[in-house]
């Protein structure tokens, strides 16, 4: 009885985290810790709420959110277009697809140098930058979903003769839409984490990235734990909503 | 069975060479198609740059930048930076590739510590690796050490999935012949258990050395004082766009090369194990 | 237009490894109005190409194809069913059978009393709003049956649209297939390995033979409707159809 009520206080997978919080909590406050990471698990609770810097917090969620949304769509929109026109048609195939694949090939960060000098030290960066993260992945994701439509299918459209707009909203896209979900997924979490790393790289303004890089340059590492753990939180509910709305838009892949 | 007529014979003869010319045709239309964006991006950076339209510092010429890579490569600079950044993914990878297939045996084949670590796991596997970095830096400064564990971090996280995936998916009817065999523990594991697995293990060892790449940029760029990473922070410090695009390059050729050969490497090995 | 469709000389031939391969050689046939033709054959006869080149999937062959209308036009809507159901997967049955009417400038709700009738006709009235993977074999070759009736073709083409189904079902839509034709009558053309099915459905059964693809025989059934199954006429006509096939 008493093994049932601990396993519900405190199922398995709490066991390690908990522990470590005690140890950490015991290690702070008896002093042991010293230097930077002489912070305790409470004070970083209380941080975000009743520190001055530490509340800072939110706005900067929001910034980065909005960033992350303006950019996203800017990138997402030309991915998805212009992965619908290389996946349709092979002449805009051959013509934009090697190129853009040798593009991507660089890594996302190594950008921010050069973009930098060329769109300073200000939102247009980040903005860019945010968009070239979802870019890519929606314009692979979009290229293979409607390069992998099933012939058969396209020869219906044929011996009904559909209009070209009810074959691109009826046909094209919904065949597509598994892929382009999953090039969501990657899109989101990638422009996430690239804009706020974005912030972080460039540090000025405000942002996720720029919180978190203030509070290193300050040493305050209680700030940077909040910080981190809310990067890490809003990749996943990032990534939670984007599958959710993914579910939520083919309902003919639902059991029913 | 078919039997040509005279009228079919002679359509014989036409076909062929009809059909080497037009595969020619469109092999060639199909190069120009591809080469047309990437040649006309190239004029237009060669004619703006030439006419003073942009200063030297937003956009240097082509030929600077052919003329750059040439330099670094001769004087040792990307050799030797390029080594470093491989002796660091080299280094992480040991450690966390090892490190990371013990923990997903280990939560691979027990569903206990599966219970107890896996979620902990999960949650600090969803932190990239930027955000370890500031942690990190705040606890070990911007030494070696701080680069390695980023990387080690970078290859734990999807070597451990993937040995775990391939320690859960051991085919059943095989364990149940190593019982019914009485198999000694040694001869299973090696046997049955590690060529089970290889598939898995090859794909991990992809996934996290592909991780570590991109991660190894990501702290070379923010944390950096050498490497293929720091040499675009350092050209864009001394405003030397040149240096930068050389450096942007290289990293995309090596990224693509470690690509293909990784890719290549996985499926000789999945063919190998003769999957079926 | 005395025939809905008129083949003449109609051959097709590509080009493999440099030489070229016949598909079909000198086909010849016309179907009239409201007749079923069937075309039976063993594989690689070339009759599920025949097919595609009538419905326009493919244009290049040698020949003439033409498609007459009713009112003596030269060209007439060709529907066409599919040996898989071809349903769009996000579509509900309403959705797909709503797709036939994506050229015309009907309104909404006339759009929706035709795609009703078209329901009621293959009998599934009460599985508008379901989705395909709801469906069973059978139901959803009959939405993709009224998916293509709806077009309101001239002609309808039908390449093995039971082959997919078990035989007790394929009687059971062949009878069905059958009246929905007296209601709404149409040209069928229809392709199926199944002799049977040729004879009991059709007034005329074409036999083609393969390498290359051509007509081998045309039999007239000639039997009034409905047809005995076990009859001694079908029997005799299958004897004799079997014979030139083998």
């Amino acid at each position: 009885m008493a093994e049932r009520l601990l396993r519900t206080l405190f199922p398995r997978g709490a066991v390690v985290p908990m522990t470590a919080a005690a140890i950490w909590w015991l290690a702070s406050s008896t002093g042991l810790l010293s230097g930077p990471i002489a912070v305790s698990p409470l004070q970083v609770i209380q941080t975000p709420f009743l520190d001055a810097s530490g509340r800072e917090l939110w706005a900067a969620l929001l910034a980065s959110m909005m960033r992350v949304f303006a950019g996203g769509l800017l990138g997402g929109v030309a991915g998805l277009i212009l992965g619908y026109v290389a996946g349709m048609y092979r002449a805009a195939g051959l013509g934009l697809s090697p190129t853009i694949h040798t593009v991507r090939q660089v890594a996302l960060l190594a950008w921010i140098p050069l973009l930098t000098a060329w769109f300073g030290n200000g939102e247009g960066t980040k903005l860019v930058f945010t968009a070239l993260s979802t870019f890519f992945p929606l314009f692979l994701a979009t290229e293979q979903g409607i390069r992998q439509v099933p012939k058969p299918l396209v020869e219906v459209a044929q011996t009904l003769a559909l209009r070209p707009t009810t074959r691109i909203l009826r046909l094209y896209l919904p065949a597509a839409l598994p892929n382009i979900c999953v090039g969501l997924q990657i899109a989101a979490l990638s422009a996430w984490i690239g804009t706020i790393g974005a912030e972080y790289a460039i540090g000025n303004g405000r942002g996720l990235g720029s919180y978190v890089a203030s509070a290193r340059d300050q040493f305050r590492m209680d700030i940077v734990i909040v910080g981190v753990f809310a990067l890490a939180a809003g990749g996943v509910l990032l990534a939670a909503a984007i599958r959710l709305a993914s579910l939520k838009l083919s309902p003919w892949n639902r059991e029913i | 069975m078919a039997t040509f007529g005279a009228e079919d014979e002679f359509s014989v003869a036409q076909a062929a060479p009809n059909v080497r010319f037009a595969k020619v045709k469109s092999l060639v239309g199909a190069g120009l198609l591809v080469l047309g964006l990437p040649l006309a991006l190239l004029t237009l950076w060669w004619a703006a740059s030439i006419n003073g339209l942009v200063s030297p510092q937003v956009l240097p010429q082509p030929d600077w930048v052919v003329h750059t890579f040439l330099d670094l490569l001769a004087s040792g600079d990307i050799l030797t930076a390029a080594a470093v950044s491989f002796r660091r993914i080299a280094d992480g990878f040991l450690i966390g590739a090892t490190l990371g297939f013990f923990f997903g045996l280990l939560i691979g084949k027990s569903t206990t510590a599966d219970a107890y670590l896996g979620p902990t796991f999960r949650a600090l596997a969803a932190v990239p690796s930027l955000g370890w970095l500031p942690i990190l830096i705040l606890l070990l400064g911007i030494e070696e050490s701080l680069k390695i564990v980023i990387l080690a971090k970078a290859c734990f996280v999807p070597m451990a999935i993937s040995t775990a995936e391939g320690a859960r998916n051991i085919p059943a009817g095989l364990t149940e012949v190593a019982q019914v065999l009485g198999l000694r523990k040694r001869t299973r594991f090696l046997k049955l258990t590690i060529p089970a697995m290889a598939p898995f293990i090859a794909s991990g060892v992809r996934l996290s050395l592909s991780q570590a790449f991109i991660s190894l940029i990501v702290v070379e760029m923010l944390a950096g004082t050498d490497g293929l990473g720091y040499m675009m922070v350092w050209g864009r410090t001394l405003f030397q766009l040149d240096i930068v695009i050389v450096g942007m390059i290289v990293v995309g050729v090596v990224g693509f090369v470690l690509d293909i050969l990784l890719k290549r490497a996985e499926s000789l090995i999945i063919k190998g194990s003769g999957d079926g | 237009m005395m025939n809905a469709l008129s083949i003449e000389h109609v051959s097709k031939s590509y080009v493999l490894e440099g030489a070229s391969r016949p598909v079909l050689k000198d086909v010849n046939f016309q179907v009239r109005h409201n007749e079923i033709v069937a075309i039976v054959g063993a594989s690689g006869c070339g009759k599920s190409t025949l097919l595609r080149l009538i419905v326009g999937l493919d244009d290049v062959y040698r020949g003439s194809i033409i498609r007459g209308g009713p009112d003596g036009s030269a060209s007439a809507k060709v529907g066409m069913v599919f040996q898989d159901h071809r349903l769009y997967p996000w579509l509900t049955v309403e959705g797909n059978i709503d797709l036939a009417f994506d050229n015309t400038n009907l309104s909404a709700s006339a759009r929706r009393q035709r795609v009703r009738y078209y329901l009621e006709l293959v009998g599934l009235g009460d599985y508008a709003r379901a989705y395909p993977r709801q469906l069973s074999g059978g139901m959803a070759q009959r939405a993709a049956i009224a998916r293509a009736l709806a077009q309101e073709p001239d002609i309808l083409l039908m390449d093995e649209p039971f082959g997919a189904l078990d035989s007790i079902l394929r009687m059971r839509l062949q009878d069905e297939l059958l009246s929905i034709w007296e209601r709404n009558r149409v040209s069928i053309v229809i392709v199926t390995h199944d002799v049977e099915e040729a004879l009991y459905l059709a007034d005329r059964v074409l036999v083609m033979e393969p390498n290359p693809g051509r007509i081998r025989d045309v039999f007239e059934v000639g039997l009034p409707r409905p047809r005995d199954r076990g009859g001694f006429g079908l029997s005799d006509l299958k004897k004799r159809c079997l014979s030139t096939l083998v």
